[in-house]
């Protein structure tokens, strides 16, 4: 079985805070001096398929995981650690464009790339990016492929050579399902699903291996269906009255008189009384 | 323009998500050209009477499918609609209605935005608001193709009631034979929160500032000793220190407290949209640069554990004395 997890790298942006947050000609953000890091949900999915994918290393025919993402500069340090883990092989699209808000075209690039390039039997992605927040790609990339799709997976197994158990979290519970391939897998909120760090000696050998680097001219772009025409930060702010005192004691004591007693829940039990 | 909003009779969250569409409309398709209906779906286990009284429309299709897997309800409308007159599909919120939006769109050739905030139309540009940037920064992205499929973003709409009267016209169609191939060996396995965040009056939040998960379970104790309800940020439940349900944010609970104390949090803004609309927030946290500092109503930089010890003193005694 061929598994692939398609990936995004972006900036660390929780480490802007306050001013940092600055629109440049209403529609961009300055990130570049930010650390590149994995998306959340795209580390839950690379740890999943890499868990699942080591276990079937001792079986007749073991899987096969190709970790696959469009990142601009910065990427490297990245594609090295996941090479290191190791990830079979690791396709890197080199991109220039601005692909933010660019879902058809990130679906596109991976659609035609299972299509044309590498046949896979299973695409696993984390359910939506942090600075696009579009929660299309996954949904966008099934339909192209006429594939099934499945949303919400918190936890992967092996069943048989061709079928997945598969349990997504929904609303109201769980659903454990066997799904046959081929299939698109969108990763939700799984908790205990992070990276390993590689050995230094995995770092050394199986990280330097090649990264296979693909143009983006191979792809047939197609336009986006929505197109951004202004971003704007959103205010967080309240009063931020500080409450100091000479010890915890203190401080509890004229948080409880000065901002709690009075408030609809202390009120209502004395009422109640 | 002619808007259809796409309801699921048996959604467990379907008074929420009705008056959400409802106080939608109210605020963004209120002008003389803009007529909507609702796509009522039912199965044959839910409850019809019910839903009807939910369609937050005077004009109501109603309309038995087999289930409500996706694939069903994609089919269902495309029977439904093979007219292709309507300009406008509106999704509620939820996992479910996000992907049938986008679905819906590709296969009719329309365009999608999820987690919409607000619309706005003039003769030539159909607009919609959404956040990105992890809830830091509102983008309006301009859709080019009709129709316009969207789902509406679970926070930052004002819901409103919908008034019990008699719908203007109720069309019914029995699609009930369309259903989608389950795998036979599915389990389904239901889980009960402990606790419904979104109604709690008093919820204590902690976030991953905590450390370990004993330290999680100790604030949670805590927090019940003086009548919260306890609720964790991202970080604490991907660590599974807390149960999924105990997630406060956007891909959580939208709580709505009168009180709230956030303890240990830094105040991503993914998990501030969880707590924002309470009605005053306390901010317990030793790193006096966490961005929650700045959007709380009362703030304490301390360590959270020593001031949430002394606190839960505080509140006890006061009610003993009340009590005494």
């Amino acid at each position: 079985m061929k598994i692939l997890v398609s990936f995004a790298i972006e900036p660390e942006i929780e480490r802007l805070v306050g001013d940092d947050w600055l629109v440049e000609n209403g529609l961009e953000i300055d990130t570049g001096f930010l650390k590149p890091m994995l998306n959340s949900y795209d580390e839950s999915a690379l740890a999943m398929a890499l868990k699942l994918v080591q276990e079937s290393r001792n079986r007749p025919n073991p899987m096969v995981l190709t970790a696959f993402t469009i990142a601009a500069k910065g990427a490297g340090p990245i594609l090295r650690t996941l090479n290191a883990l190791p990830f079979d092989q690791i396709v890197h699209v080199d991109h220039r464009s601005d692909i933010r808000f660019a879902p058809r075209t990130v679906a596109a690039i991976l659609s035609q790339y299972v299509q044309n390039h590498a046949h896979q039997d299973v695409l696993i992605l984390g359910q939506q990016t942090s600075i696009g927040a579009n929660a299309k790609t996954p949904l966008l990339v099934a339909e192209m492929l006429g594939w099934p799709y499945i949303a919400g997976v918190i936890r992967i197994a092996s069943a048989d050579s061709n079928q997945l158990e598969v349990i997504c979290q929904v609303a109201g519970g769980r659903l454990r399902q066997q799904i046959e391939t081929p299939c698109v897998l969108s990763i939700g909120d799984a908790p205990n699903t992070f990276l390993r760090v590689p050995t230094l000696k995995d770092r050394m050998h199986l990280g330097q291996r090649p990264i296979t680097e693909m143009p983006m001219d191979l792809f047939d772009l197609p336009r986006e269906t929505e197109v951004l025409t202004n971003l704007e930060i959103i205010q967080h702010r309240r009063s931020a009255v500080s409450l100091v005192g000479q010890d915890p004691e203190e401080i509890a004591q004229k948080l409880f008189d000065q901002h709690l007693k009075d408030t609809a829940i202390f009120r209502s039990d004395l009422d109640r009384r | 323009m002619k808007f259809k909003v796409i309801l699921m009779g048996k959604s467990k969250n379907l008074t929420a998500q009705a008056e959400q569409v409802y106080g939608f409309i109210n605020s963004n398709l209120q002008d003389e050209d803009a007529t909507g209906s609702t796509v009522l779906l039912v199965t044959k286990e839910a409850d019809p009477s019910f839903a009807l009284n939910q369609a937050p429309t005077d004009n109501v299709e109603r309309v038995r499918v087999g289930d409500y897997h996706p694939e069903t309800i994609l089919k269902g409308l495309q029977k439904l609609e093979a007219a292709g007159d309507t300009d406008l599909y509106l999704f509620p919120f939820g996992v479910l209605a996000d992907e049938v939006a986008v679905r819906w769109a590709c296969r009719i050739n329309g365009s999608s935005l999820v987690q919409v905030k607000s619309i706005h139309r003039s003769r030539t540009e159909f607009q919609a608001k959404k956040a990105v940037y992890a809830n830091h920064v509102m983008a309006t992205f301009r859709m080019t193709r009709r129709p316009y499929c969207i789902s509406l973003s679970k926070d930052g709409i004002a819901a409103a009631s919908i008034p019990i009267r008699e719908k203007a016209s109720i069309e019914e169609h029995d699609l009930s034979e369309l259903h989608a191939d389950r795998p036979s060996n599915s389990e389904w396995m239901p889980e009960e929160p402990a606790s419904d965040l979104e109604s709690a009056r008093f919820l204590v939040v902690g976030g991953r500032g905590m450390g370990s998960a004993g330290a999680c379970r100790e604030l949670e104790k805590k927090a019940n000793s003086i009548g919260a309800d306890f609720g964790a940020s991202r970080p604490v439940v991907m660590s599974a220190w807390a149960h999924m349900h105990r997630l406060v944010g956007a891909s959580g609970s939208i709580a709505k407290p009168d009180l709230c104390i956030a303890a240990a949090v830094s105040g991503a803004a993914a998990f501030y949209v969880g707590i924002a609309n309470s009605k005053k927030i306390i901010a317990i946290n030793s790193d006096d640069r966490a961005p929650i500092l700045k959007a709380a109503d009362v703030v304490i930089v301390e360590d959270y554990k020593v001031i949430m010890d002394a606190l839960a003193k505080v509140i006890l005694e006061a009610k003993a004395d009340e009590k005494a």
